[in-house]
């Protein structure tokens, strides 16, 4: 009762929360879904000691659903340590971010239906990761979708919101499709979706193989290659990260809440959860591991050169969910999955943060409007600091355990992908340090560039608005600390129990621990460099930068550019398709489907429909006619010989 | 012997009569072929030792049912040359129908030549008797229920029939019974030049 | 023989409709015709229904003959019982004061209470007499209930067709139970199903089948033998419309169930047949003969038509899941059929009923709740996922192409698309048309209790497929074929 309440609470709060917010009644609906939320991370919380700590990983039964024949689907929870930490991870960070709204959403007049939506992904969420099968997985996966497209929608009268929802949709529609093609092909192997299968029989089909179009591959790979693809849409890596900054036009507890700490981590989440298939596919460990550090090193360089403040911590969460892939690739699922969590905290401190400064400058969120404000926003500019220094990872902050343990883990995997990666991510890290303090000084310090009014408009936000960010910075600082020996050191094996199932050769995570001591500390040097490059560029000598443009104006124009991904997208696909549509619709649809289609069909069935009419005359003797030629017909397919 | 020829005459004047139940003009005399076929299938039954069946058939469908068709027919003027007219349209259709189930019937009941298992023994006792003997033992339930069919038959017919007319005057026994004095006797002083009526309207 | 134990407890059900029927009988005689009347008559038979449903309860588990084999109680008899009950509470309840229709009388309800007994003793009947018989008892009062507004020549005309051709069908039914009988020399089911192991199948026990099936099927108003339906549909007072469209169909399914599956499961080859046959026909009238009606009423009938067929593929696959099928599909039925007549049954303007489809435009804003309430019915019955309807008829197609019967799956897939044009046209009235001249308000209130627990049970079947599958195929596993 105790683990349905987690994950319904916040269903009830959300359906509770939207009818009191037709009716205008937002308190009720900030109440209701406050509380929802707020108690299902008090019951996380039992059900993290329980079940991570205790080691009781379980499954629970909600309802018997469908059973027909070979398929059986039933509605599981199951609740192991993967689950728990995601448990944590999804209801705190929700718990601060509906907090949170209450403040940043107070002007607005559809407070009570944000506050709705809130819950409603945090439910969708948390049937994700309970999800005892994939197609319920992928209910919450959808679920999630939805709720982000609703809520990057919110301000629907913004045409730049909802066609950044429609993209988010769109794209991530891509992603999904690999995803369900995935689960369709994993039930045509096994004949079950539901994990304690997958898992139990992973190994003896790893000699399968599947032949596609007259393509043969090992039928493992093409599933984990599939469930990859979803992995990428839902988590915004290379080539499907696309919507992810974007998404930003959706109110900033959204940014912070869906696109950095939970809904966008889904997919390393399936990676990990599926980790016993993937585990038996080599291929796919290492295009995950390269798509991984592509993106960790791609997104840092796109970050670096944007102006609007939560772009750029879109492109670092981008490039933190690249370090979290490659750390699932070279099989040190822990390392990503400590890193989902310590992320979860200091990302979505910095987005809360980025949204109080965004509040204090009367919503302007260019950075070259800003400055100079950090006196008079002291607890915020606090809090990103705090933020900033656990995203660059220096030391006894949060990002320093994981982000390092995943630079080691890739190190220690000794393979090429591997040594790709460690390099790509300690690149990465240095231009993590630098965008970072770059937004630090070009938000808080140096003069006013903001307009006089704005300027006597700033003040520090409300308590109710600052209150949330504490318990998030109190994890930036000391989740990785805490964490570090459980997720990743000695208890690591007890705690994960078989929630994760590692390869016996591939143990990058334990060598991780016995790397040389250059490996260690090189990050912590690259991110020490990066701070002192943005301090230089931005404080020392302003007009650096300019110049630096100037001079490498090409690379420049790629990285502010974003790589030019969205014009080659623009190019390839959407005008093609727009122009295809086009004749379909004209010559196709019109031309061909609708005339034979349904307005031939249609016709058809009008016309037959009108001699029936007719044959139903309203003449007695005409229907017991017809009844008993009915009943000499019926007689004589007998006689004649085919009835037997 | 004597028993295949009464069958074969009952069963002939059967068949003969049904078809001119059908096919003659005068509506008076397909009633009248309608008693004849009773008749012969009665006397049908008697072959088969069925005699109380037979009793009956004469009993309820020649003496009750029958007459009531030719009353019915009688009181009703209606045009049945008109009528027939439609069915003139499909003759052909349906005497082709009706051959092909009467080939296939027909087929059938060959099949079942020799073949009359289906009939119980008898042993020795009357049909009336055997009958009374089950009727309200092994059958109770269908003579409940066949009880529960003219039930609803009868309640039927006079929902359908019965109308309560408005307007029109009807004795009311209980209601006359149950009346009391105080009801609808009153007693009024008259003032002489005023009359009774005029006091009411002021009550 | 036994009259003393307590085993005719296995008829508590239909002996406590027999007493509010008799107590009807002196209510209706005896009462003071006076303005409540005809709420004291309903709300008698109301209870009755309720009383009949809780006996249920009471019920020896497990199968029981009584009555010299000839009435017979499973758990499917008993769930289809409750079927009938339910069925016949919400076509009562619905009936109100009968005000307008011309049944504001205390036969009306005694004659429906009568033919809900005939329906209860139908699903229970384990002989050839006793189905005829409780067909029969079914079938008169449904006759007159059918002609009673007085003084409409439609109603009269509804009457005397669905007695003429009802007559012709119950000939054919029995000519075909007296080939059966003379075929197998026995009319128990049981008897019949024993006398079909040994030997070849004779030609005789097939037409037997034959006129017995299609004696049946004219119940079930499936095609060819539906031509009554929509004539009788329409000229019938709408209350007894309702009742047709929610009640006697299920137990004359159940009725065609226990024939086929218990009587003659032997034969199953030769009667899978038939319901192939009726089934594709009664799909394709339906779907086709609806979409040219104007009246909502003989709209109503074609889609029960096809319904019907659906129904009847789910019995043609002829296995335990088909069987389990078509229960659910019937469950499903009864409920959309209430709920929909619900809706109908508050058409009124100036005080009179209508019954024009066109007469529903703008419902949406003059009675959102009713519009709001129809829509997801016809949603349903278009058979819209995740809507009970779906589900029903996915179970039937499912058990269709497992027993190998694919071409019968996909002439009802493509008919239920044919279908859910003339669903969804009346939802487009509703929510996309002006209204042309609004209806009444304020009849729709005392309707609520039938609309909202038909939709409570269309939207949230959804949640309770597992068990409703698990019971409906656990009880059909009680038939003769699969024990």
């Amino acid at each position: 009762m105790f683990y349905h309440a987690i994950v319904f609470l916040p269903l009830l709060g959300a359906i509770i929360a939207g009818i009191a917010s037709l009716s205008q009644q937002h308190n009720i609906a900030i109440l209701a879904s406050i509380a929802g939320v707020c108690l299902s991370l008090l019951l996380s919380c039992f059900a993290f000691v329980e079940i991570a700590l205790g080691g009781q990983a379980l499954t629970v039964e909600v309802a018997r659903w469908i059973g027909s024949g070979d398929f059986q689907a039933h509605w599981t929870l199951r609740f192991d340590t993967l689950t728990a930490v995601m448990l944590i991870v999804v209801t705190g960070v929700s718990s601060c971010v509906h907090i949170y709204s209450v403040g940043y959403m107070s002007h607005d007049k559809a407070r009570g239906r944000f506050m709705a939506y809130l819950s409603l992904f945090t439910f969708a969420m948390l049937m994700l990761v309970t999800a005892d099968n994939l197609v319920q997985l992928f209910f919450g996966w959808e679920g999630v979708g939805v709720a982000s497209y609703l809520l990057i929608g919110f301000w629907y009268h913004k045409e730049s919101a909802h066609t950044a929802a429609m993209k988010a949709f769109v794209v991530n529609r891509v992603g999904d499709f690999g995803f369900a093609l995935g689960i369709i092909s994993i039930f045509a192997l096994m004949g079950s979706v539901q994990f304690s299968d997958i898992f139990a029989n992973a190994a003896t089909y790893q000699s399968h193989v599947i032949t596609v179009f007259g393509l043969s591959m090992p039928a493992l790979e093409l599933v984990s290659i599939l469930l990859f693809i979803g992995a990428m849409g839902k988590s915004a890596q290379l080539g499907l990260h696309t919507w992810l900054p974007d998404a930003m036009e959706g109110p900033t507890p959204v940014s912070a809440l869906i696109h950095a700490a939970t809904m966008v981590t889904a997919g390393v989440f399936l990676v990990c959860r599926m980790s016993p298939v993937i585990e038996y596919a080599p291929l796919a460990l290492d295009i995950i591991t390269i798509v991984g550090a592509l993106t960790a090193i791609f997104a840092a360089t796109v970050g670096m050169t944007q102006f609007d403040i939560k772009r750029v911590i879109a492109y670092s969460t981008c490039s933190q969910l690249g370090y979290m892939f490659f750390a699932a690739g070279v099989s040190a699922y822990p390392a990503a999955m400590f890193h989902l969590t310590t992320h979860a905290f200091f990302k979505a401190l910095l987005f809360l943060g980025a949204g109080s400064v965004i509040h204090a400058l009367s919503d302007e969120q260019d950075l070259r409007n800003m400055g100079g404000i950090w006196r008079k926003v002291p607890v915020t500019y606090t809090m990103m600091w705090i933020g900033s220094l656990a995203l660059a990872g220096f030391p006894f902050f949060a990002g320093f355990y994981s982000k390092d343990m995943i630079l080691e883990a890739a190190y220690a995997a000794h393979s090429g992908p591997g040594i790709l990666a460690f390099w790509l991510g300690c690149a990465a890290a240095l231009l993590t340090a630098f965008y970072s303090w770059r937004l630090l000084i070009l938000a808080f310090h140096g003069t006013p560039r903001a307009s006089a009014e704005v300027m006597s408009h700033v003040h520090e936000s409300p308590n109710v608005m600052t209150l949330p960010l504490v318990p998030l910075a109190l994890g930036a600082i000391f989740s990785g600390w805490l964490g570090y020996e459980v997720f990743v050191g000695h208890d690591m094996a007890a705690f994960w129990g078989d929630a994760i199932f590692i390869l016996p050769g591939h143990d990058a995570l334990a060598n991780a621990h016995h790397v040389p001591v250059w490996v260690k500390v090189l990050p912590i040097i690259l991110a020490a460099s990066g701070v002192i490059l943005a301090v230089i560029a931005y404080i020392v000598m302003p007009s650096l930068p300019a110049r630096i443009a100037l001079l490498f104006a090409p690379i420049y124009q790629l990285f502010f550019n974003k790589w030019y991904f969205d014009e080659l997208y623009d190019r390839i696909f959407v005008a093609p398709s727009v122009a295809f549509g086009q004749i379909l619709w004209q010559r196709g649809d019109k031309g061909v489907i609708d005339y034979y289609g349904p307005d031939g069909l249609s016709g058809f069935v009008k016309r037959s429909s009108g001699m029936l009419t007719k044959l139903q005359s309203g003449y007695v003797y005409h229907y017991a006619f017809a009844m008993m030629i009915g009943v000499v017909v019926l007689l004589s397919w007998y006689f004649s010989g085919f009835g037997r | 012997m004597i028993s295949s020829f009464f069958f074969y005459l009952f069963a002939a004047v059967t068949c003969l009569s049904g078809l001119m139940v059908v096919t003659s003009r005068n509506p008076v005399h397909s009633v009248l072929f309608l008693i004849l076929a009773f008749f012969n299938a009665a006397g049908l039954f008697i072959l088969l030792q069925a005699e109380f069946l037979a009793m009956l058939l004469v009993v309820v469908y020649v003496g009750a049912v029958a007459v009531l068709f030719l009353f019915v027919v009688m009181m009703l003027d209606i045009n049945f040359v008109e009528l027939r007219e439609g069915f003139q349209k499909y003759r052909t259709l349906g005497i082709v129908i009706g051959i092909i189930l009467l080939a296939e019937l027909f087929t059938t009941f060959f099949q079942l030549a020799g073949d009359s298992g289906a009939l119980p023994e008898t042993t020795g006792v009357h049909n009336t008797a055997q009958l009374g003997r089950v009727l309200y033992t092994e059958y109770v339930y269908l003579f409940q229920l066949a009880g529960l069919i003219l039930l609803v038959a009868m309640i039927g017919a006079i929902a359908l029939t019965l109308r309560s007319r408005p307007g029109v005057k009807r004795q009311s026994i209980s209601d006359q019974n149950s009346r009391r004095r105080e009801d609808t006797v009153r007693l009024a002083k008259v003032r002489s030049g005023e009359g009774a009526e005029a006091k009411e309207g002021s009550h | 023989m036994e009259f003393s134990s307590l085993t005719f407890l296995a008829a508590l059900p239909e002996f406590i409709l027999i007493f509010f029927a008799l107590v009807l009988v002196l209510v209706a005689a005896f009462a003071r015709h006076s303005d409540g009347h005809i709420k004291t008559v309903r709300t008698i038979s109301l209870v009755g229904y309720a009383t009949g449903f809780a006996a249920l309860f009471l019920l020896p588990q497990g199968a029981t003959e009584i009555f010299n084999g000839m009435f017979r109680i499973d758990g499917l008899t008993v769930y289809m019982k409750g079927l009938v009950l339910l069925g016949g509470f919400f076509a009562c309840w619905l009936v109100g004061d009968g005000w307008g229709e011309g049944i504001d009388r205390a036969e009306f309800h005694l004659l429906v209470l009568m033919a809900i007994l005939g329906m209860l003793l139908m699903i229970s009947a384990n002989d050839l007499i006793s189905l005829y018989m409780a067909l029969e008892l079914q079938s008169l009062p449904l006759y007159v209930v059918a002609a009673m507004r007085t003084g409409s020549l439609k109603s009269s005309e509804a009457g005397l067709k669905y007695f003429l051709l009802g007559a012709l069908s119950s000939g054919m039914l029995l000519y075909g139970a007296s080939m059966i009988y003379g075929f197998s020399g026995s009319t128990g089911f049981s008897e019949i199903a024993a006398s079909l192991t040994t030997g070849d199948i004779s030609i005789g026990m097939t037409v037997g089948m034959v006129f017995l099936l299609s004696g049946l099927a004219f119940k079930i108003s499936a095609a060819p033998f539906h031509m009554w339906t929509p004539d009788v549909y329409e000229g019938a007072p709408t209350p007894v419309t309702a009742l047709f469209a929610i009640v006697p169909k299920v137990a004359s399914i159940t009725l065609i169930l226990s024939v086929t599956y218990n009587a003659l499961g032997e034969m199953a080859v030769q009667w899978q047949q038939i319901l192939i046959a009726l089934s594709v026909i009664s799909m394709i009238v339906g779907a086709t003969g609806a979409i040219m009606q104007q009246n909502i009423k003989r709209m109503l009938a074609y889609s029960s038509i096809a319904h019907m067929g659906y129904a009847l593929a789910g019995l043609a696959s002829g296995s335990m899941q088909g069987s389990t099928s078509v229960i659910i599909y019937m469950t499903t039925y009864v409920f959309m059929g209430a709920g929909s007549f619900a809706v109908i049954m508050t058409m009124r303007r100036d005080g009179l009923p209508v019954e024009r489809i066109s007469d529903l435009s703008g419902l949406s804003s003059t009675h959102p709740i009713q519009a709001a309430g129809m829509m997801v019915i016809m949603f349903s019955m278009a058979g819209i996922p995740p809507l009970a309807g779906f589900f029903a008829k996915w179970y039937v197609f499912l058990a269709a192409v497992d027993a190998g019967l694919v071409p019968l799956a996909i002439i009802g897939l493509l008919t239920s698309v044919i279908g859910a044009f003339y669903y969804l046209r009346i939802i487009r009235l509703m929510y996309f048309q002006e209204a042309n001249a609004p209806l009444d308000k304020g009849g729709e209130r005392q309707n609520r209790l039938v609309l909202f627990a038909s939709l409570a049970v269309i939207l949230l079947f959804f949640f309770f497929i597992g068990p409703v599958h698990d019971h409906a195929s656990s009880i059909s596993g009680a038939l003769a074929s699969f024990s």
